[in-house]
C-alpha cells in the first residue's frame, strides 16, 4: 500500500510541477494537483487563502487522516473534493473523473462536520432519498436503508421524525446515509465530533471495517489518538498548506519517547556519566523530577533511582510521537510566521500554551504504548517507496 | 506534474445563460403577443364590483389614500380611452363616487368628474351631487366652491348665473379662493340681473385689485352698471350670454 | 430523476409543514365567509364568492410562497442539509428543479384543493356554477402562481430567506402592474417609450393569467388564451430557472 504526500515546503511553493503518478492511475482513488482555494472580499477585495496548492494522492484502500487547528483548511480540502467548493485553480479527481464532474461523486459519501436533516422527514425517508441520489434505483434504495438504519441502531423506530432525533442520533444517521450506497470513497468532516466515548468507539469501528472492505477514507479530526489507532497516514495542515505527513505505525516503531520520573523529597543523587545529557533533573518544587530522553532505557534508570533509595511517584511518559510532530509543525510555522524563534522539533509546549483540542492527558502511569520517531530522526515529509 | 484541466462548470454555467437568453427572448415575445391578442378585463371592473366606497375602504386594510390613487390613475385611463374613441362613460358616475368616498380631501377627482359627467357624460345632475359632496366635505375649500360656481357658469344648455354667483361669492371669502372669484362673481351677478349687487361686488374689485387692468375693467362695468339704474335701460348692464355646449376646464 | 426524488422530498416537507395546513384552513375560513358577505351583494351572491373566492385563491397561493418557496434553498443552506445532497452525483440545475416542482405540486394541490372546494360551495348554495369557467380560471391561477414559485427559487438560491421574500414580493407587484405599464408607455413621448415598452415585455406578465373577471359572469376564455398563458409560463419559468442555475453553479457553499 502506497500514500504519498508532499508537503508544501519540499515542492516548489508556486504549485507542483513535479511528476507524480497520473490521476487516471487505477491504483488511486484521490488526486489532488496544485488544488487552492482563495476568498476575496467583495467589500475590501482582501484575499483570503483558505488552502494553497496541494498536492495529494491516496492510493485505494488506504485510510488518511488530515490534522490541523482550526483553519488550517481541513473542512476546506473535504469541500473541495465533495464539490461544496469551487477551487481557485489546480484540480482534483476521484477515482480518475475530475471533481468538477457531479459522476464523480457517485462513489462517494461524505459525512459534513455537524450534520442537519429535514426536520419533517423520517429516517427511513431520509435514508431513501440518500441512496436514490446516490444511483440506487427505488427497490435498492429501500432495502440499503432500512439495513443501514438498523446497523446504526436507529432501526426499532423508522417513521421517527427527524427534528426529534438526538445529536448522537444525527450523527450516526449521518453515517448511514453516507454508506447507504456502498461508497468506494468515504470523507469523514470530524466523524466523532460531539460524540461520547462510545460514540468515538463505534465510528472508530466502523471505519476499520470499511476499511477492512477496501473502501478509502479520508477523515478530518482533532483527536489525534483517535487518529493515531485507524489512520493509515497522517496529513498535518497548518494555515491552508500542508506542513508534514506522517505514518503513525512508523512512529509506533523505533525508541521509547521521553519520560518523566516523579521522586519523593529532593534526594542528593548524583547522575551517572553515561548518562548525562539524557537523562537530566527539572525542579519540581517538593518533589524531584527526572527527565530520561529516548535512547535510555527508562527501567535502567528507575532501577538506578530505587537502588539510591529513592521513592518513586509517578512514570509519565511526554506525549505521543505524533503529538510532538503536530506541535513541531503547527507551531514551528505560527512561529516562523510570526518572526519569533523556532521552537526547537520535539519540544514540549510550554505551561500555559494552548493545547490541540480533543487531546487528552494520559494519566501518570498510563502511558499508551511506547512508540514515536525520536525529533533528531524525523523526516520531513520524504517520499515512501 | 498537473493533469490538463477541462471545466465542465464553465461549460454549464454557459449553457445555462444560452437556455436563459433564449427563453427569455421567447418569453418576451410571447408578452407581446399576449399584450395584443388576449382580451383584458376594463380598468375600472374591479372597481364597480364594490357596492360603494365604504366597502372598498374596508379591502384597502387601511391604505385608502393609496387605494385612492390608483383609481384616480385608472379613472383618468378609462377617460381618455374612452374620450378618443365612443365617448361613452357608463362606469364613471359609480367610480367617481367611491374615489370621492375613499379620499373626500383629494379635490381633482371632484372637479375632474363633475366636469366630465356634466360636459361629455351629458348628467349634471350627477356632476351637481358630485361637487355638493366635495364642497359638504371640503367646506372651506374655496377652489372647489370657484369650481363649482364655474360648474354652473358654462353649464350645457344654458348657465346658471345666479348658482354661479352664489359659488364664486363664497370661493372669494376663503382663503385659498382663486384670484378670478370675485370679478367672477361679480360678472356673474351683473348678468343674471342683480345689478345692486353687482355693483356692490365690483366696487371690492376696484378697491382691492392690485391689477391696473382689472380696475379699469371694474370701472367700466360700474359705470355701465350706474348708467343701466339712472336711465332704467336694464340692457345696458345686463347682456345676453352665449349658450354652452361642451368647455373643458378653463374660464369664460 | 435525479429531480424527481428531490421534488418529493420537497413535496414531503412543504406539505407536512404546518404553513399550508393552515392556508388551506384559512382558505376555507374565507370561502366560507364570502356567504356572509353574499347577502349584503344585492342578488351578486354568486359572482362575489366566485370572485372573492378565486382572489382569495390566489392570494393564500401567493402567501404560502412567500412563506415556504422563499425559503426553500435559502434555508436549506443556512441549516447546512444542502451538504448532504450536494455532495452526492446530482447535477445543481437538477436540484433547483427538483426543488421548484416539489413546490409547485404543493401549491397545485393547494389551489385545486380550494378550488374543488369553491366549486362545491357554489353548487350547495344553488349558484349553478360553470364548472369549465371555474377550472380555468383555477388552471391559470396555478399558472400564475408555478412562475411566481420559479422566481421565489432564483432568489432563495441567491440570497437569504428574508430578502428572496421581499424580492419575489417586489417581482410579484411589479408583475401585476405589467399591463398598466404598458399602456403608459403607449402615452410617452420620445426615448422613454420603447424603454418602458420592452421593460413591460420582461417584467412577469401576472394579469395574462387572471381570469377572475370572466369567471365572475360564468364566462370561459378562449383557447388561445390558455395557448399563450401556458407558453408564456414555461417559457418564462425555463428562463427564470436557468438563470438560477447559471448563479448557483459558481456558488460556494462554505
Amino acid at each position: 500500500m502506497q500514500v504519498t504526500t508532499r508537503p508544501a515546503e519540499v515542492w516548489p511553493a508556486t504549485g507542483s510541477k513535479a511528476a507524480g503518478p497520473s490521476p487516471m492511475d487505477a491504483n488511486l482513488a484521490i488526486c489532488v494537483r496544485g488544488m487552492a482555494k482563495h476568498y476575496r472580499s467583495p467589500w475590501t477585495l482582501r484575499i483570503t487563502r483558505g488552502l494553497e496548492e496541494l498536492d495529494l494522492d491516496v492510493e485505494r484502500g488506504q485510510v488518511l487522516g488530515l490534522l490541523g487547528p482550526n483553519g488550517a483548511g481541513k473542512t476546506t480540502t473535504l469541500k473541495l473534493l465533495t464539490g461544496l467548493l469551487k477551487p481557485s485553480c489546480g484540480n482534483a479527481w476521484l477515482l480518475g473523473v475530475p471533481i468538477a464532474e457531479p459522476r464523480s461523486r457517485k462513489p462517494l459519501g461524505f459525512l459534513p462536520e455537524q450534520p442537519y436533516f429535514y426536520d419533517y422527514l423520517t429516517g427511513l425517508e431520509y435514508l431513501e432519498l440518500a441512496g436514490g441520489l446516490s444511483g440506487l434505483p427505488g427497490i435498492e434504495a429501500h432495502e440499503r436503508a432500512r439495513h443501514w438504519l438498523g446497523r446504526v441502531g436507529l432501526g426499532d423506530r423508522p417513521r421517527l421524525l427527524l427534528r426529534k432525533y438526538s445529536k448522537g442520533m444525527l450523527q450516526r444517521l449521518g453515517l448511514a446515509a453516507a454508506l447507504v450506497h456502498g461508497p468506494e470513497i468515504l470523507i469523514l468532516d470530524e466523524p466523532m465530533s460531539g460524540l461520547d466515548p462510545y460514540g468515538r468507539r463505534d465510528v472508530r469501528e466502523l471505519i476499520l471495517e470499511q476499511h477492512a472492505r477496501g473502501v478509502t477514507v479520508l477523515f478530518s479530526s482533532h483527536i489525534l489518538p483517535d487518529v493515531e489507532s485507524v489512520a493509515d497516514r497522517v496529513a498535518i495542515l497548518h494555515r491552508g498548506r500542508l506542513v508534514r505527513a506522517v505514518e503513525p505505525r512508523d512512529l509506533a516503531a523505533g525508541v521509547a519517547r521521553r519520560v518523566i520520573i516523579r521522586c519523593e523529597g529532593a534526594p542528593i543523587l548524583e547522575i551517572p556519566p553515561g548518562w548525562r545529557g539524557r537523562v537530566a533533573r527539572r525542579p519540581g518544587g517538593s518533589d524531584s523530577e527526572f527527565e530520561v530522553s529516548s535512547g535510555v532505557e527508562v527501567n535502567s534508570v528507575l532501577d538506578w533511582l530505587v537502588r539510591s533509595g529513592v521513592k518513586i511517584r509517578a512514570v509519565t511518559p511526554l506525549g505521543t510521537g505524533l503529538e510532538e510532530i503536530f506541535l513541531s509543525a503547527t507551531a514551528g510555522n505560527a512561529e516562523s510566521n510570526d518572526g519569533d524563534a523556532p521552537r526547537s522539533e520535539g519540544e514540549p509546549p510550554s505551561v500555559g500554551e494552548a493545547q490541540p483540542l480533543g487531546h487528552p492527558t494520559l494519566p501518570p502511569g498510563r502511558g499508551g504504548p511506547e512508540r514515536g520517531i525520536p525529533p533528531a530522526r524525523l523526516e520531513r515529509g520524504r517520499r515512501v517507496a | 506534474m498537473r493533469a490538463p484541466d477541462p471545466d465542465p462548470r464553465t461549460r454549464r454555467v454557459a449553457a445555462a445563460w444560452a437556455v436563459a437568453l433564449v427563453c427569455a427572448a421567447a418569453a418576451y415575445g410571447l408578452a407581446d403577443v399576449a399584450h395584443r391578442w388576449v382580451p383584458r378585463a376594463s380598468p375600472l371592473e374591479e372597481l364597480s364590483y364594490y357596492p360603494s366606497g365604504d366597502h372598498l375602504r374596508a379591502a384597502a386594510f387601511g391604505h385608502d389614500e393609496a387605494a385612492a390613487d390608483l383609481a384616480w390613475l385608472r379613472a383618468v385611463q378609462y377617460y381618455g380611452e374612452h374620450r378618443t374613441t365612443d365617448n361613452r362613460f357608463e362606469r364613471m358616475p359609480h367610480v367617481f363616487d367611491i374615489l370621492t368616498t375613499l379620499s373626500p380631501r383629494f379635490l381633482s377627482p371632484h372637479v375632474f368628474g363633475a366636469f366630465a359627467m356634466a360636459q361629455e357624460g351629458g348628467d349634471f345632475e350627477g356632476a351637481e351631487r358630485l361637487m355638493r359632496k366635495g364642497i359638504d366635505a371640503n367646506p372651506t375649500s374655496g377652489r372647489l366652491a370657484f369650481e363649482m360656481g364655474f360648474l354652473y357658469y358654462v353649464r350645457p344648455g344654458g348657465r346658471d348665473l345666479r348658482h354661479a354667483a352664489e359659488y364664486f361669492e363664497q370661493a372669494a371669502r376663503q382663503t385659498d379662493a382663486p384670484p378670478a372669484s370675485a370679478r367672477f362673481a361679480a360678472f356673474s351677478r351683473q348678468h343674471a340681473g342683480d345689478l345692486r349687487v353687482a355693483y356692490e361686488l365690483w366696487s371690492a374689485v376696484e378697491r382691492e385689485t392690485p391689477n391696473r387692468y382689472m380696475r379699469e375693467i371694474a370701472e367700466r362695468n360700474l359705470e355701465e352698471i350706474r348708467a343701466a339704474l339712472e336711465q332704467g335701460r336694464r340692457e345696458l348692464a345686463v347682456k345676453r350670454l352665449t349658450t354652452p355646449r361642451v368647455v373643458i376646464g378653463g374660464g369664460p | 430523476m435525479i429531480a424527481a426524488l428531490v421534488a418529493r422530498n420537497t413535496f414531503r416537507e412543504a406539505t407536512r409543514d404546518r404553513v399550508i395546513a393552515g392556508v388551506i384552513g384559512a382558505g376555507l375560513v374565507l370561502l366560507l365567509g364570502t356567504q356572509i358577505l353574499s347577502p349584503l351583494a344585492m342578488g351578486e351572491g354568486k359572482r362575489l364568492t366566485v370572485d372573492l373566492g378565486l382572489s382569495g385563491i390566489s392570494l393564500l397561493g401567493i402567501l404560502v410562497t412567500l412563506l415556504v418557496g422563499t425559503s426553500l434553498v435559502a434555508k436549506e443552506i443556512e441549516r447546512r442539509t444542502i451538504y448532504n445532497l450536494l455532495s452526492r452525483p446530482i447535477a445543481r440545475p437538477h436540484y433547483l428543479l427538483g426543488k421548484w416542482i416539489g413546490m409547485i405540486a404543493a401549491l397545485w394541490v393547494v389551489t385545486g384543493g380550494l378550488g374543488l372546494a369553491l366549486w362545491a360551495l357554489l353548487l350547495a348554495r344553488g349558484f349553478a356554477p360553470n364548472a369549465l369557467s371555474l377550472l380555468q380560471a383555477v388552471y391559470l391561477a396555478g399558472l400564475e402562481l408555478a412562475l411566481v414559485a420559479a422566481l421565489a427559487v432564483m432568489f432563495s438560491a441567491l440570497s437569504t430567506p428574508v430578502l428572496s421574500a421581499l424580492y419575489t414580493l417586489g417581482a410579484f407587484l411589479i408583475g401585476q402592474w405589467s399591463d398598466d405599464l404598458r399602456a403608459y408607455a403607449d402615452q410617452l413621448p420620445g426615448a422613454l417609450a420603447p424603454v418602458l415598452h420592452a421593460t413591460s415585455n420582461l417584467v412577469p406578465n401576472l394579469p395574462l393569467f387572471n381570469m377572475r373577471t370572466l369567471a365572475a359572469n360564468g364566462e370561459t376564455t378562449t383557447l388561445l388564451h390558455l395557448g399563450l398563458a401556458s407558453a408564456y409560463a414555461l417559457v418564462y419559468c425555463a428562463c427564470v430557472l436557468s438563470l438560477a442555475a447559471a448563479a448557483f453553479e459558481s456558488r460556494d457553499f462554505k
